[in-house]
């Protein structure tokens, strides 16, 4: 193998062609990037970029071992993995013997509206955290951790916010128990909650309209839809690589021998299924995962990482180890209080453990979460 | 024999502790939860625990230089 291309500059992307080189390859490496900049940490865009007691100061990451070439505001039209060719936006061909697709996605929006945000990349968080400052009204749509994070930096910078979420928000991300309580908080805070479905948006002379399945229609200065993402993989609809519009990968991130895929484009095979999990260790741990199973595959051990994930907002902070704790069993509460919305909670049987407003590292709360015998 | 050295910025470190995981025998979390360095300088043969956990800074807090 002398050529390996990674298409994609995210977390993700740089991370495997850091691993690459790190194993040895001595071959040339391209990197090629949608974003004209630095990678940077995309989970501190809805957090800390917010927070109006702090600058705005973007996690721009350390940069890349990998001494590849870097073609960056730069995108990948299209792949013909026969002849191993990547076609390039400004018409030229890329040619590898070894390709790792870590093209990340996009936030899926309702409109084009300019009064419509999302929040994906460091513009994206520049361009609302500006406009928060004037302080408009706000309807945020979708209640996941994004969403309840984006509502919580809105109501800290002076907004009026309401947030439209059918259900219990973050409920499917970190269970009933979590979720009552920062539901509780937000309300206290001053969120409004609409327990509805949004059916479309339409921009007004004075705003936005907000239009739900059952609810009167709702308005706004502007509408922050946190309605998930969406797999960068239009370049590859002609490629052949994708099943029903999925790019799909074994345990080994593989998608063809000469192949890989990483972060949050990929869906990866496992035990538990069909998966994609994009979370910031994942990532991380696909990256180099794939770059393994393509420049040394004989040294690739599946995917099998303790999944992680954390959240700040409402001045509260929350981190899991392990699945989502959603199950009937009754959490160990090893430190603190729960009714004092500090605690550290283990579900043994679960395997998962979670630590809110305590400080707690990663790898005492992994050892916890793995901790199999009830100690009482 | 080329060291680097790991370089800590302070007041952006959240206290995640993934650096620990990729690199425990060249930093940790005490017990108050704040980052010490106990290798800042790096030989080669710590040089691929200190790049894992430089890259995995959700905060980038860390620098190899």
């Amino acid at each position: 193998m002398q050529h390996v291309a990674v298409i994609g500059n995210g977390v993700a992307g740089l991370t495997a062609g850091d691993t690459v080189r790190r194993l040895g390859f001595d071959g040339k490496i391209i990197v090629v990037g949608q974003e004209d900049h630095a990678t940077y940490s995309r989970p501190a865009l809805s957090k800390s970029a917010l927070d109006p007691s702090r600058d705005l100061e973007v996690s721009y990451l350390p940069e890349a071992t990998h001494r590849g070439v870097e073609r960056l505001g730069c995108t990948a039209v299209a792949l013909d993995p026969v002849s191993n060719r990547v076609t390039l936006d400004d018409g030229a061909y890329l040619e590898y013997d070894g390709l790792i697709i870590a093209t990340g996605t996009s936030a899926r929006r309702f409109t084009d509206c300019k009064r419509e945000y999302v929040v994906r990349s460091v513009e994206d968080a520049v361009a609302l955290r500006k406009r928060l400052q004037s302080q408009p009204s706000v309807v945020v749509v979708g209640g996941g951790p994004l969403g309840m994070e984006l509502a919580s930096g809105a109501i800290a910078m002076g907004c009026e916010v309401t947030l439209v979420h059918r259900g219990l928000p973050m409920e499917h991300h970190i269970g009933p128990l979590f979720a009552e309580i920062f539901a509780d908080v937000a309300s206290e805070r001053g969120l409004r909650f609409v327990d509805d479905y949004v059916t479309s948006l339409h921009e007004t002379p004075e705003g936005m309209s907000v239009h739900l399945t059952s609810e009167p229609a709702l308005t706004a200065d502007l509408v922050v839809s946190a309605v998930g993402d969406a797999p960068n993989v239009q370049w590859l609809a002609t490629s052949g690589l994708l099943s029903d519009g999925r790019l799909v990968t074994d345990q080994y991130c593989r998608v063809r021998e000469n192949i890989v895929a990483a972060g949050d484009v990929a869906w990866s095979v496992s035990p538990a299924g069909l998966q994609r999990n994009p979370v910031w260790t994942n990532a991380i741990e696909q990256a180099k995962t794939a770059a393994t199973a393509l420049v040394a595959p004989g040294a690739a051990e599946p995917l099998n990482f303790q999944s992680y994930f954390w959240t700040d907002q409402w001045d509260m902070n929350l981190k899991i180890s392990g699945a989502v704790p959603n199950t009937e069993e009754e959490p160990i509460v090893a430190k603190g209080d729960l009714g004092q919305r500090s605690a550290v909670l283990h579900w043994p049987q679960l395997g998962s453990a979670a630590a809110l407003n305590i400080r707690m590292p990663i790898p005492r709360l992994h050892r916890l979460a793995r901790t199999s015998t009830v100690t009482v | 024999m080329t060291t680097s050295r790991i370089e800590l910025d302070r007041p952006r470190c959240e206290g995640h502790g993934l650096c620990e995981e990729a690199a425990p025998d060249l930093m940790h979390l005490d017990d108050d939860d704040e980052l010490v360095i106990d290798q800042p300088e790096v030989g080669p043969e710590d040089l691929q625990a200190a790049q894992d956990a430089v890259r995995v800074c959700p905060v980038a807090a860390l620098k190899l230089v």
